[in-house]
């Protein structure tokens, strides 16, 4: 897999460089702003862009813009976002009309090289994926009436999994159950929540987060 | 009727005494005319008769009405032409010769013509011409005359005259000028200046401003047809006719000074509208509100342009009642009338300085509201210096809390990251005995990590420079432990005003989690008429003390210093509702 890393610290994107390069994935160049990185996609044409959300010049959004310029410049390169921040708003901005691969994880995940290459290859392959802390914070928010109140413990433990991105298989593979009682799960909480039955597993995810960040 | 009895109560003890000698006076005259109806045709003296009654209660009630010269000298041309015609009917008395012989020939000249020239105040102008034609020709010429005919005259001399009693002075018919004197004096003099005199009264009418004008047209147009009598008079006497016109020249006289005593009082009553103008300014400017004192003066002066100028010492100039500094204009067409020293400035139309005492009374009775507008507009200059660096010190706490938040990701999260990666690095070349350490060490580097963005969420949420206040509330909302049901307008708002209602739900939610031991809370932000409205309410215990080192109390101030108010009620057992307004440009 080829990537590029968008960062403004030089530190972090060496680092992540190398712990990269130690997993085997392919690190084909790194820039330090939004405008450096959309040439560098242009040129390299990379599988996913690691970009951070925060860059030069104004440190604020850079990252989450040049996420979108790239997914309708060069659609078949995925981008991964690493955010301080965990903000609904953030990922939603992100996810909400992407289409093809592409991830909001909060920037720790780099201190977990197995998490971030199962992201990177999730992403590679058109999924969308969620910070987990992120999901969380949707999932543990205290609301009246509780629009989750008639999940059932395993429902809430797919929901969220679902929210993260995953397909029904690696959900079931995570919680070691059936495909198939993932699947069912997955019917009674769509319908619970009164959410569409959409095969279209990114569709699914957005429909999810909107749903959840009310 | 409590009004009547103070303006009697007013009027001075000369009054009284005046007013009492002007109807004995009067009454002796009547009494004369009643027992001796062959003396005058009835129908002259009863006209004379009434004109006088007139005359006499018009100067008493000018006078008593506090325009005392005016009054005093209408009084007193009133008395002196009484004394003329007491001679005529009591031609046999010395004490009236004497009397009548003093007061007609120096009062009615005198007090007629001081009165043309001084009206409407009583005083003279600075005009010298008038003040030699009226003090030497008048006085002196009056004065002059007097004395000849109290000590020779004996009623001979002219031709239609019947001897009559001499005064208390009289020495005898002896000298031989008395008579081309009186000719002159009486006759002649008036005719050859005559033409001064209506150019100084035309004069007086052009100089006067179009208010002035108001005031003293009816008067000086009585006057100069009285005064054209006379000239008449004086011409039929001296060199015509010897008399022929006396009959309609003495009708005419009479209703001349029916026309004067109208003149009179009307240019009074027009006067006294100005002092009731007055009245109303002092009750006007009791109810202004503040910076209404230039309106309300502009409506009792009657002058729209009028401007206000207020003396700040502190700015050593003049401001405006905005504040704004303003320079006094040096012009000929604005004219500057001080009230106190260095208090206030009236600027306005220089027509009005023919009223010096409309002016001069509006000026005194605005006098302790120029103060208090003074102090107000000091007090305003003050405030807006205060809340203007109360601002600034807010937005630089802003900023700076912005920058920590950024170092704070910038340095210590990237260092922690590129421990974390390096950690992982090292993973594969360590012991496995090591494999436990480095889990707790790996733990405790996301602990870390999870801290310091807490820290510096709770420094300064990024998404609210980034997203706006909405995106930042909803995020609050669903981090808070208390279900909260939020409203929040979409579309941004000037930085600190988001900064501000941020922190007043973050902090309000805060305690609610803290001590409210509520069930719900409801946040609202709605944006109306260039206000943004806070809500934060909860269904708590209630009882919260705000100003028991709160947090609020410190947001109290970051609102504050946006011109904003936040208000908390918190009954006990009734819930808490934390509501705050700042004002925002659209």
């Amino acid at each position: 897999m080829r990537t590029v890393i968008a960062d403004d610290t030089a530190l972090l994107r060496q680092g992540l460089a190398r712990l990269l390069a130690e997993a085997g994935i392919d690190v084909c160049g790194e820039a330090g702003d939004g405008e450096s990185l959309l040439q560098l996609v242009e040129r390299e044409q990379p599988d996913v862009a690691i970009v951070d959300i925060r860059m030069p010049p104004t440190h604020s959004d850079e990252g989450l813009v040049a996420a979108a310029v790239i997914r309708t410049r060069f659609p078949h390169v995925g981008v991964l976002v690493l955010s301080q921040y965990v903000e609904p708003a953030y990922a939603l901005r992100l996810v909400s009309d992407q289409q093809g691969g592409c991830g909001y994880l909060l920037k720790d995940r780099v201190t977990n090289a197995a998490e971030l290459v199962d992201a990177l290859e999730r992403v590679a392959a058109g999924e969308l994926v969620v910070d987990r802390e992120l999901v969380d914070l949707l999932l543990t928010q205290r609301r009246d009436p509780d629009p989750l109140g008639d999940l059932t413990e395993r429902e809430r433990e797919v929901l969220a999994l679902m929210a993260e991105g995953f397909a029904d298989r690696a959900i079931a593979e995570r919680l070691w159950i059936a495909t198939n009682t993932v699947e069912t799960h997955v019917r009674h909480i769509l319908h619970k929540l009164a959410l569409p039955c959409d095969d279209a597993k990114n569709r699914r995810v957005q429909a999810v987060l909107i749903h959840l960040s009310g | 009727m409590n009004r009547v009895r103070t303006e009697l109560r007013s009027r001075s003890p000369i009054w009284w005494v005046a007013a009492f000698a002007g109807v004995a006076i009067f009454a002796l005259d009547l009494v004369g005319h009643l027992t001796q109806p062959n003396i005058q045709d009835t129908g002259v003296w009863i006209f004379l008769d009434t004109k006088l009654a007139a005359l006499i209660a018009a100067g008493l009630w000018i006078w008593g009405w506090r325009v005392r010269l005016i009054g005093l000298l209408l009084f007193g041309w009133a008395i002196a032409v009484l004394a003329g015609d007491l001679m005529n009917v009591y031609p046999d008395s010395r004490s009236v010769a004497t009397f009548g012989l003093l007061v007609y020939w120096t009062g009615a000249n005198i007090f007629f013509l001081h009165m043309a020239f001084a009206y409407p105040t009583g005083r003279l102008g600075r005009h010298w011409p008038t003040r030699l034609l009226l003090i030497g020709f008048v006085y002196v010429g009056s004065v002059i005359t007097v004395i000849p005919w109290l000590l020779f005259q004996d009623g001979r001399g002219c031709a239609d005259c019947r001897p009559r009693a001499t005064s208390y002075f009289f020495v005898g018919h002896s000298v031989s000028w008395l008579d081309d004197w009186n000719l002159f004096w009486v006759y002649w003099s008036w005719v050859a200046l005559a033409p001064v005199f209506v150019w100084l009264i035309w004069r007086r009418f052009r100089m006067t401003s179009k208010g002035g004008r108001r005031t003293v047209w009816p008067f000086l147009t009585a006057f100069s047809l009285a005064f054209a009598d006379l000239v008449i008079w004086s011409i039929d006497g001296g060199f015509g006719s010897g008399g022929s016109l006396d009959p309609y020249l003495t009708y005419g006289d009479i209703s001349t000074a029916w026309l004067v005593v109208l003149g009179a009082v009307s240019g009074v009553l027009v006067t006294r509208r100005a002092r009731g103008v007055v009245g109303n300014l002092v009750v006007e400017l009791g109810r202004a509100a503040p910076g209404g004192v230039r309106d309300a003066l502009a409506r009792a002066i009657g002058d729209p342009t009028l401007e206000l100028a207020l003396w700040v010492p502190q700015k050593h100039g003049w401001v405006d009642e905005e504040g704004n500094e303003v320079e006094l204009p040096t012009g000929d067409d604005r004219t500057v009338t001080l009230v106190g020293e260095k208090l206030a400035a009236i600027i306005h139309d220089p027509v009005l300085l023919d009223q010096p005492s409309l002016l001069e009374a509006a000026g005194s009775a605005a006098r302790f509201a120029l103060e208090n507008e003074r102090l107000q507009v000091e007090l305003r200059a003050q405030l807006a210096e205060l809340r203007e660096s109360r601002a600034r010190i807010v937005w630089a706490g802003d900023e700076e809390r912005r920058r920590l938040e950024r170092d704070l990701h910038d340095g210590a999260q990237q260092r922690l990251l590129g421990l974390g990666m390096a950690l992982q690095l090292l993973e594969p070349h360590l012991d496995k005995d090591a494999g436990p350490l480095l889990e707790e060490t790996e733990t405790e580097l996301q602990q870390a990590l999870a801290e310091l963005r807490e820290l510096a969420r709770g420094i300064h949420p990024a998404v609210l420079t980034d997203q706006g206040l909405a995106a930042a509330l909803k995020t609050l909302a669903q981090r808070s432990p208390v279900p909260v049901e939020l409203y929040a307008c979409s579309g941004r708002l000037p930085a600190p005003v988001e900064t501000a209602a941020y922190f007043v739900v973050s902090e309000a939610l805060t305690n609610i989690v803290k001590y409210a031991r509520a069930e719900h809370a409801w946040v609202n932000v709605t944006r109306n008429n260039g206000l943004v409205r806070i809500d934060v309410r909860d269904d708590g215990i209630g009882g919260a003390n705000p100003t028991a080192g709160s947090g609020l109390s410190g947001l109290a101030d970051r609102i504050g210093a946006l011109d904003g108010q936040l208000e908390i009620e918190s009954p006990a057992g009734a819930g808490t509702h934390v509501a705050a307004e700042i004002p925002c440009a659209r």
